[in-house]
């Protein structure tokens, strides 16, 4: 979830007033905000922002907006959004993408903001909601990059296209030689960062003006001419590239209204595409492309438990900061052009229960009458439990994951039955483990100044590879024990083992047995109604070695699942 | 005073028996105890050091004391016969022989034949033929004195162990002076032995102590431990038990035990039926698509990336996915299908849907439940979870969650709160709860809720909302399903007085035998 840093002066610029930070804290809930620190000193606000789905509400004049909105019922009104019907007036400004950045990174959306100058508050705010935008909502640049440029250095129609990564060259920012394409992935720190984005074309997004001065190498770098942004600059230029044309749009119509909101006159820039998209070949941006959702007031009422009006439910949605409709006993919502959560008529429903305060909706207990109930393994571990408590184990608990080391090669086995991680973090949670018994050893090879006897269980569950199963694997429930002290044996385990399987009312018998962790001639496998379903034995000295155990161990393992009728 | 009556009552027979036997500046020795009390040397040295470090006897003085016992070589001549006694025997028996011969017969060596020898002949019993052969003297018919003298003390050694100065006569005395060495000799046949003797006398506290003895009829000769056969034959009846010290500290006891995490997550669940929900479980290797997609997460979710989730390595993917789940989830995905939404308007991955992972959170085995829920329904599971997380103190790569459903026509939000009320009431002993508007994808509305529990304060207790249609439509469910998930990590944590995830999960044995639990659930 982002967490923004807002400047208290700034933000009370965009509110219209200074909030205590109590004040903030109890009001920040209608933006689903929370504070996570305050520094009164510096005049900055730490604020995590719990909606994913409202990138609106990251930036100091969003959450500003959303606030300002709620308790005082603001208006904000944005009158340069193009729409399917309406197309706003771009001049001259004007992006034209080619065919080549189809497959690569197909779409862009740009505008320009001109003002009486940024300032250094506001240079800030626009870094950070342009890095949480694209980091949060633009999955690291993958979806969504954004760039800012002088506009008076930018001679339109801008051009978008890919080109050769080697060929091309120019001066990114924070360097002072041209370099190629190429050599920024490799060199430059944002290359290194935000490279795999597109190291796998043959060819990379570029964006350049009508002169060929170069704009920047989507998604990766501005240009140190155009692309470096001062304080003081009055006329900005700001595009976005990406994959997923509503994301784009949308996140283009949030930035158009966070600078419309500081002041900055917004004017909208065509994009012609070579292909027709879902809106046409050219789009105007910042462009309104979200459609209506409806309310039944019924249903509202249903999902709520209360009664509601639809003039009630009107007021509270329109409370949020929506255009609100009403159609008999349904209300229409008309999202604003920063949001795009409304998905279903639930989402609306949210509306209402923000705009009316969660401690209007007063608790009541479910009235349907169900019965409880154990899980049946869990009914099965809990009688086993008290059997090995009660021949004086003590019961452990462990992680699942664990290490092909302690797994495969301290067990001396082979590990083909094993299910590794494609990704680990680290080699000590590198695979699932498929037995507990070698978590018992790791407990003895740390316990040796723990009084003697040593009887230690789990229950719980391991994984194996299994070709027969949907899912190419099966999760088991097992019981592993294990006793080590001087006297430690075969007989000692069986005995322990015959106690389960005789309070389980269930019957078992071994055979000789095989396993590269225990002593040959010293093992048998457990068989239940003809299926081997575990094993017991002594621990092999050439594994107590591998663990550093100086005690001989004895362990038994089986699979709980078999015993459930 | 007390004191005393307390040291009393802890006091041995051996010590009791001792207190009772010794009157007011009358010496204790050992003799005195070994004669009158039959104590042998080792519960002498007992109860003197017992009653001397409570302070009851103190020493009054030091005696040197002589005693002799047999040395090996003495129960050796004691049981087969002196030297001397032998080789009279065995002239007496075969007539005349040499030395050599006589050593040989008697398995001694020639040394000490001729020293046995040269006594005899001195005392005139044997004598040396022409042919140089050992016989009987004329006069030697009847044993001289001290041939028997040395017979009776072996004997009385023998059968006494031990003797002392008192017990000898003169003669005596000087012929085992001739006998013996001092101290741990073998060569000789006894043994002298000097110690000094310890002499000690009750002291005031002795006295006071022998008559609380006497005032509570404690003889010492009570019973100290009952033993079937008193029970059996009756032999109990009439006798005391001796008191015991009951402030000696107990030893360590190891005994079987519930690992005390899992006591925790046993009551959660025990509450949890008792509320009437029913346990679900499910594998821990899960498809992207029940992990995720079945719980309208957008494939191209940030939370999504390879970095969030643990992947299987071998196998990749899933050979199928339940029908008609999957067409209908993609469908939602794409379009809302009949859900009434728009969806999330992007062209659905049927293999990325088919892809192997962890299962990262327990709302998947909540989404699977639904499949097959009773109508009204409530689930629940303590769910094993693995997350892509730098394990440190308060994260580890695999947790439990523990997560529900609510199924039924008539739930809805105020049911939801109730529901959350109920769970930081009963499950968390909250004493405040608050409401918060939260955000899942897989919920509208979302709810935080937040508790002011008596220990530890305001924290976020879980999240919890209504699941969307698009959750459950899909999946065959059409009445409304809240869905929560409390964190009680931070409960289990302060029940059991840790401060560390990981130590939830501790492999040392002798950490989890000492861990219990600070207070009930």
């Amino acid at each position: 979830m982002p967490k923004i840093e807002i400047e208290e002066k700034l933000f009370s610029h965009f509110l219209g007033k200074s909030l205590e930070i109590d004040e903030l804290e109890s009001i920040a809930v209608a933006a689903k905000a929370e504070i996570d620190d305050y520094s009164e000193e510096e005049g900055v606000i730490k604020i995590e922002l719990n909606d994913t789905n409202r990138p609106d509400l990251w930036s100091t004049a969003g959450l500003a907006r959303q606030l300002s909105i709620y308790m005082t019922g603001k208006k904000y009104s944005y009158g340069f959004l193009s729409t399917a019907r309406e197309r706003k007036e771009h001049g001259e400004r004007r992006v034209i993408v080619d065919t080549s950045v189809n497959s690569i990174r197909p779409y862009i959306a740009a505008f320009q903001a001109d003002g009486k100058g940024i300032d250094d508050a506001l240079l800030r705010d626009l870094i950070q909601s342009q890095e949480k935008l694209c980091w949060n909502f633009g999955r690291k640049r993958s979806s969504i990059a954004m760039g800012v440029y002088r506009a008076d250095l930018i001679k339109y129609p801008v051009h978008y296209k890919a080109v050769d990564p080697v060929e091309t060259r120019f001066i990114p920012l924070g360097e002072e030689s041209k370099m190629n394409l190429k050599e920024i992935l490799e060199k430059h720190p944002k290359g290194i960062e935000f490279g795999w984005i597109v190291r796998n074309f043959d060819r990379y997004p570029f964006l350049t003006d009508d002169e060929g001065k170069v704009l920047s190498f989507p998604p990766i770098i501005n240009s140190a001419e155009l692309g470096a942004v001062k304080t003081g600059d009055s006329s900005l230029f700001i595009e976005m590239t990406g994959t997923d044309l509503n994301s784009l749009l949308l996140a283009a119509s949030i930035a158009a209204c966070d600078l419309a909101d500081a002041g900055f006159r917004i004017k909208p820039v065509m994009v012609e595409y070579p292909n027709k998209t879902p809106y046409g070949g050219n789009i105007t941006t910042p462009y309104y492309f979200q459609k209506e959702t409806r309310l039944d007031i019924k249903y509202a009422e249903k999902l709520l438990g209360i009664e509601i009006s639809a003039e009630e439910a009107e007021k509270l949605v329109e409370k949020m900061g929506n255009t609100v409709r009403r159609e008999g006993n349904s209300i229409v919502v008309i999202p604003p052009p920063y949001r795009n959560d409304f998905m279903h008529p639930v989402d609306a429903i949210e509306e209402i229960v923000i705009a009316r305060g969660m401690e209007s909706f007063d608790p009541v207990l479910p009235e349907d009458f169900t019965v409880g109930r154990l899980s049946r393994i869990e009914k099965l571990n809990r009688s086993v439990r008290d059997i090995m408590i009660g021949m004086g184990y003590q019961e452990m608990i462990y992680n699942y994951l664990g290490s092909k080391k302690d797994f495969v090669e301290k067990m001396n086995l082979g590990g083909n039955d094993i299910i590794e991680i494609e990704n680990p973090m680290t080699e000590n949670f590198e695979i699932l483990r498929n037995s507990i018994i070698p978590n018992l050893l790791e407990s003895e090879s740390i316990s040796g100044n723990a009084l003697y006897p040593h009887r230690i269980f789990e229950l719980g569950k391991v994984a194996v590879k299994d070709e027969g199963k949907n899912y190419g694997t099966k999760t088991k429930n097992y019981l592993s024990f294990l006793i080590s002290d001087s006297e430690a044996g075969f007989n000692e385990v069986n005995n322990h083992l015959s106690a389960v399987f005789y309070y389980l009312s269930r019957e078992y018998s071994l055979e000789e047995g095989e396993h590269p962790s225990f002593i040959p001639g010293r093992t048998a496998d457990v068989i239940f109604k003809g299926k081997k379903i575990g094993i017991i034995g002594e621990i092999h000295p050439a594994v107590l070695e591998n663990w550093g155990i100086e005690m001989p161990c004895a362990a038994g393992e089986i699979d709980l699942d078999f015993l459930i009728d | 005073m007390m004191e005393l009556e307390s040291i009393v009552k802890g006091l041995h027979p051996l010590e009791i028996k001792l207190l009772l036997s010794a009157g007011p500046g009358e010496d204790i020795t050992k003799e005195k105890l070994i004669r009158e009390l039959s104590y042998n040397e080792g519960q002498c040295n007992q109860a003197f050091s017992w009653l001397s470090s409570k302070g009851l006897i103190e020493e009054k003085r030091r005696t040197k004391r002589i005693s002799y016992e047999l040395t090996e070589l003495g129960k050796e001549y004691q049981a087969k016969g002196t030297p001397e006694e032998r080789i009279l025997k065995l002239i007496g028996e075969e007539g005349p022989m040499r030395l050599p011969d006589i050593a040989n017969k008697l398995g001694l060596e020639n040394r000490d034949v001729g020293s046995a020898y040269g006594k005899l002949s001195q005392k005139g019993l044997l004598k040396m033929d022409q042919e140089k052969k050992v016989c009987l003297a004329e006069s030697g018919r009847g044993k001289p004195v001290d041939l028997e003298l040395t017979r009776s003390l072996l004997d009385k050694l023998a059968e006494t162990k031990q003797l002392t100065d008192e017990d000898l006569n003169d003669k005596e005395k000087a012929l085992v002076s001739t006998m013996s060495r001092k101290r741990s000799s073998s060569k000789g046949v006894f043994r002298v032995i000097e110690r000094e003797d310890v002499i000690y006398q009750l002291t005031e506290k002795g006295l006071a102590a022998k008559k609380i003895l006497k005032r509570e009829g404690i003889t010492g000769e009570e019973v100290g431990s009952l033993t079937p056969e008193m029970l059996k034959d009756g032999t109990w009846k009439g006798k005391n038990f001796r008191r015991y010290n009951i402030k000696i500290p107990p030893s360590r006891v190891l005994l079987g035990r519930k690992n005390p995490y899992v006591a925790f997550l046993e009551k959660l669940k025990n509450k949890l039926t008792s509320l009437g929900f029913e346990e679900f479980d499910g594998p821990l290797v899960e498809t992207e698509f029940w992990n995720c997609d079945a719980l309208y997460m957008p494939q191209f979710h940030s939370a999504r990336d390879i970095h969030d989730v643990y992947y299987v390595k071998e196998p990749t993917h899933a050979k199928e996915i339940e029908q008609p789940y999957l067409d209908q989830v993609a469908a939602t995905h794409e379009n809302g299908w009949k859900t009434g939404s728009k969806g999330w308007e992007y062209s659905f991955d049927r293999d990325f849907t088919r892809r192997l992972i962890l299962r990262s959170h327990g709302t998947v085995l909540s989404a699977k439940t639904l499949t097959h829920a009773k109508i009204p329904g409530k689930y629940f599971g303590v769910v094993r979870c693995f997350r892509y997380d730098k394990v440190d103190a308060t994260h580890l790569a695999d947790f439990y969650q523990t997560e529900g459903i609510v199924l039924g026509e008539e739930v809805n939000l105020r049911t939801l709160l109730g529901l959350l009320k109920m769970f930081a009431e009963e499950v968390a002993m909250a004493t405040e709860v608050k409401y918060v508007p939260g955000y899942f994808p897989f919920t509208e509305p979302s709810v935080e809720v937040h508790i002011k529990h008596p220990v530890l304060g305001w924290f976020e207790l879980g999240g919890s909302g209504i699941f969307r249609p698009e959750v459950t439509e899909p999946l065959g469910i059409k009445v409304p399903v809240l869905a929560w998930g409390l964190g009680i990590d931070r409960m289990a944590l302060m029940s059991l007085g840790l401060e560390d995830l990981r130590e939830l999960f501790s492999k040392d044995i002798e950490e989890v035998r000492l861990r219990r639990e600070r207070s009930n659930l």
